[in-house]
């Protein structure tokens, strides 16, 4: 009764990670989908039940392409009200960094800084939620080797606070509205309600 | 003709989580209350609401998730942070600090959006009109992502 | 119940506890407080006047609080014995139900709980279950929201004799709901709450809806669930009569319940996993399946009948295949839902086999016990050597059999009560007990025939009898290939693996030993394995202080199916030997002998041992001489 293993599978890989452990503890209750906010805002095909059964089912490829794996934003809205006690952003991050390592790219827009007019302050490193702000030291055209911010594109969630913390205006994220839209709405419609000055 | 006081209502995409209270923030508000919708409480820029002020807007409504649901972790509470402190300059400048307000909702808050605007209106009416301060200048704030 | 009380052999006590439980099989002493009724139950013939003159009302928990009952009162209206009872707490001393009962002077307002001793020859638990509390379960808003109900509430609210009449009404506005949700599994299949399944809630929620749908069948039901489970005869057929019946049901286990301020409606925020998609549906009233959960006094039960508890707080049965009525203490049996979660058949079947085992001892003059019981020696005692009992044996013991009466009298082991686990004989310090068919003397004699020759290549192995003796033997069946250089020896529990065995098998020059049991929760003699790991770990950090090679002392604990892990545990240990270099062993060996004599010094003199090691040597040495001559 001496049987070979059959090589690494990738539910395996996926609980080798610190936090996709449990994976596979998941009975499908469907109780994080209906906890989870970004499918009822408009994302239907975001579902991170699936997304655990894909690991479960050994389909890589299409775990690395889902929606899922890439815009959870690990908001834990789901953890405490799984009944399996499973951790449902760890595995879906464990997922996420495989993917990373197989050269796969975010599909979301993700932070970008303007290296001309960073400051390096720091403030946009302590504002960010997921860590993915750096100081780095990079060559700069015109202004040499200077300490700049930089983004971890992986780990970048597009949620756009280190732009409204930023003194320089330097970072942000590309998104469908400009600092320059917002302030002129909220001017014409001032405007419309009839301020004389 | 009494006028209705002026509200600016600053909304996290994630937040009133309640499918009918999104429905009429987004279709229904009256005309004198104006949404901007934001990707996080954090995205706030104090510029917005120092635009808000200055423009005449009565009262500043910003509405999130509570703050251990935050969508994007503590994005809410670095908004928070940086808002309590702006709001000192606000208030320095002229513009009462009881004319902002945090309202952190809940899934299960259903239909507290309308009550909370219909509260603070009633406020903000007592408060009168706000201070005129100095209009804004029309220089663009500056930067690529300005 | 009726019949029960009517029968001249049965003797229905209401409104009494077990207050204490003495002796042991067939010869039980139950103290019995029967709680004071205020009430003489012989002149009481339920009436009612009483109640109808009380002027206190208070909520009836019978009816889960949804109506009220007066101080003086019955549970129920079908009580057995249908005898009133006057609640002290809620009684206000007015004396009016004194005036209504009139010449039949049943009220007596100065009794006091009686206890009471009986003589018992056997016992049956049927203490039931209790429900799961799902106000703290926030999502659900119970508690909160009027209109979500629980599972025990519907009941009241659905029966005839209930409160309504039988008129379904939702709380907030009494208006008849016309679109219902269920939803299954509120606080089981949940980690956070119970873990395990509540067996029966499936198919009692697909009862209630067919039941509602019957009366109605214009209401609108949807039963949300994970799964439905329908395991026994005519279920299934059951659940696809509801289907018929128009009866929807939605796989997904709602995440949150909202309310609408106004109506009171609520919002089911679900998954149907089927179609992947998140679904918010209004119903008018929402009713929770909570989970079953053991009584709040299980603790307290198990501790006044000497019985176990499993992981989930349920009574533990005395084997979970082979003997499901019997608790570990003999005389005691389960019915129904204290040992566990069960349907009605179930627990019907379990009251009449319960009934029939009860008899069986009720019949019998004798008892037969398994003989391999512990027996005191009272001159080695610590009683008669030194005048104090020290009573490690009477903590020791599972099953509360050993008596310590006063210091100066040696310790006495109740037989009928004895199992035979060994613990209080390797706990004795001055081992003054022992146990028949596995005293200290038996077990050296097998020490040392399998040590005779070439020790050092040996790995003896402890095995309990009940779970790594069975491991080994599935290892055997299943041929999983293990070491052939592993030697078993059988006691009945890790318990009895007494320190001075360890130490003999390295003075004899044992090269590795292996001490192994159950797991903790399959123990057959309820601690009797948390005994044995204790001492595993102080002898681990013992032969650690000696700086004795790692792996050569290994405690592991297997069950009986566990063949594979058997075979790999042997395998690893095994490896382990390989890897020391002979000499390297033997000089080990030789250097921890004094040590190990040091701490043998009293075991020679533990009555019949020197016998068997005068014996064994005289076996050894003509098993040397037999094969030096071959």
């Amino acid at each position: 009764m001496n049987h070979e293993p059959i090589g690494s599978l990738f539910v395996d890989e996926v609980k080798a990670i610190p936090g996709g452990e449990f994976v596979e503890m998941c009975y499908s209750c469907g109780t994080c989908v209906s906890k989870c906010m970004i499918q009822q805002k408009g994302e239907p095909e975001f579902n991170p039940r699936r997304l655990l059964r894909m690991v479960m089912m050994e389909m890589k490829d299409e775990s690395f392409d889902s929606k899922t794996t890439w815009l959870c934003s690990a908001c834990d809205l789901c953890y405490p009200a799984c009944p399996q006690k499973i951790h449902i952003s760890g595995v879906i991050h464990a997922v996420k960094s495989l993917a990373v390592k197989n050269d796969k790219k975010t599909i979301q827009n993700t932070a970008v800084v303007d290296q001309q007019t960073c400051v390096a302050c720091g403030l946009c490193v302590e504002a960010c939620p997921y860590e993915a702000i750096k100081i780095i030291e990079t060559k700069v055209p015109y202004r040499g080797i200077i300490n700049v911010a930089s983004v971890d594109s992986g780990l970048c969630m597009a949620c756009g606070t280190c732009s409204a913390v930023c003194r320089s205006t330097s970072i942000g994220v590309p998104e469908e509205f400009t600092d320059e839209s917002v302030v002129e709405g909220l001017w014409t419609w001032l405007q419309s309600q009839g301020v004389e000055d | 003709m009494e006028t209705r006081p002026k509200i600016a209502l600053f909304q996290c995409k994630w937040c009133l989580y309640s499918q009918p209270d999104q429905n009429w923030v987004d279709n229904d508000l009256p005309s004198s209350m104006y949404l901007v919708k934001l990707p996080c409480t954090g995205r706030i820029n104090p510029l917005y609401i120092l635009n808000a002020a200055q423009g005449g807007a009565d009262g500043i409504v910003i509405s999130g998730c509570l703050p251990e649901k935050c969508h994007y972790k503590e994005g809410n509470l670095s908004a928070l942070r940086q808002h309590e402190e702006f709001l000192n300059f606000l208030d320095y400048i002229g513009y009462e600090r009881s004319r902002v307000r945090f309202v952190w909702l809940d899934l299960q808050d259903r239909g507290r959006i309308q009550k909370e605007l219909a509260d603070f209106e009633a406020e903000i009416a007592k408060l009168g009109k706000a201070k005129v301060l100095a209009t804004r200048t029309n220089v663009s704030p500056g930067g690529q992502y300005a | 119940m009726v019949d029960a009380a009517r029968h001249p052999r049965i003797d229905v006590r209401t409104f009494t506890e077990v207050e204490k439980v003495e002796g042991f099989v067939g010869n039980f002493k139950v103290t019995l407080r029967e709680k004071a009724k205020y009430v003489i139950a012989d002149r009481c013939n339920g009436c009612g006047d009483c109640a109808r003159v009380c002027p206190i009302e208070v909520p009836n928990y019978f009816d889960m609080n949804l109506a009220p009952r007066k101080a003086a009162y019955v549970p129920m209206s079908q009580s057995v014995p249908l005898v009133y009872n006057i609640d002290l707490d809620a009684c206000i001393h007015c004396y009016k139900c004194v005036d209504a009962c009139g010449a039949l002077e049943a009220i007596d307002f100065s009794q006091e709980d009686k206890l009471v001793e009986e003589d018992i020859g056997a016992m049956i638990v049927a203490t039931g279950f209790s429900h799961f509390d799902p106000s703290v379960m926030e999502e659900y808003g119970y508690s909160r929201y009027p209109n979500v109900i629980t599972s025990m509430e519907m009941e009241r609210l659905n029966n005839s004799a209930g409160p309504t009449a039988g008129n379904l009404i939702r709380p907030s506005d009494n208006k008849n709901p016309q679109k219902l949700a269920f939803i299954n599994c509120v606080g089981s299949r949940d980690k956070r709450y119970n873990p395990s399944c509540s067996n029966f809630c499936c198919m009692y929620s697909i009862k209630n809806a067919i039941l509602l749908k019957q009366m109605n069948p214009n209401v609108d039901i949807t039963i949300y669930y994970i799964d439905i489970r329908t395991p026994s005869k005519g279920y299934e057929e059951f659940y696809d009569r509801a289907r018929e019946m128009g009866i929807h049901f939605s796989q997904g286990r709602p995440s949150l319940i909202t309310e609408d301020p106004e109506t009171h409606n609520l919002f089911v925020h679900s998954e149907d996993v089927t179609l992947g998609k998140v679904m918010e549906k209004e119903y008018d009233m929402v009713m929770l399946n909570q989970a079953a959960v053991p009584q709040p006094d299980q603790n307290h039960m198990s501790s006044v009948l000497n019985v176990a508890q499993s992981p989930g707080g349920w009574f533990m049965e005395y084997h979970p295949k082979l003997r499901p009525i019997d608790s570990p203490t003999d005389g005691v049996f389960f019915a129904g839902a204290c040992q566990g979660p069960k349907d009605i058949p179930s627990s019907v079947a379990q009251g009449s086999a319960a009934s029939s085992r009860a008899s069986r001892i009720l019949q019998s003059d004798h008892w037969e016990i398994e003989p391999t019981v512990a027996v005191v020696f009272p001159e080695r005692c610590s009683a008669t050597t030194r005048g104090r009992a020290c009573g490690i044996c009477a903590k020791a013991c599972p099953y509360g059999a050993i008596n310590i009466f006063s210091p100066e009298i040696p310790a006495e082991v109740v037989t009928a009560k004895c199992h035979g686990c060994g613990a209080c004989v390797a706990e004795c310090p001055e081992d003054a007990i022992t146990q028949l068919h596995f005293t200290d003397a038996q077990i050296l004699a097998q020490m040392r025939a399998v040590l005779a020759d070439k020790p050092e290549e040996k790995i003896l192995a402890f095995r309990c009898h009940w779970c790594s003796y069975g491991g080994a033997d599935l290892a055997g069946t299943s041929h999983f290939e293990y070491t052939a250089n592993e030697r078993g020896l059988r006691v009945m529990c890790s318990a009895r693996m007494d320190t001075d065995f360890i130490y003999e098998a390295y003075r004899l020059g044992a090269g590795a030993v292996l001490y192994s049991g159950c797991h903790p929760q399959d123990c057959h003699y309820i601690t009797g394995q948390l005994i044995g790991a204790k001492r595993a770990s102080r002898l681990e950090k013992i032969f650690e202080r000696m700086k004795m090679t790692d792996g050569r002392f290994r405690v592991e604990w297997i069950s009986a199916a566990e063949g594979d892990k058997y075979a790999r545990v042997l395998n690893e240990m095994q490896a382990v030997l390989d890897d020391i270099p002979m000499d390297d062993l033997k000089a080990e060996i030789e250097q921890l002998k004094p040590e190990m004599s040091k701490r043998l010094k009293k075991f020679p003199g533990v009555p019949g041992v020197q016998e068997a090691m005068d014996y064994s040597d005289i076996l050894v040495d003509a098993i040397t001489k037999q094969k030096e001559a071959a």
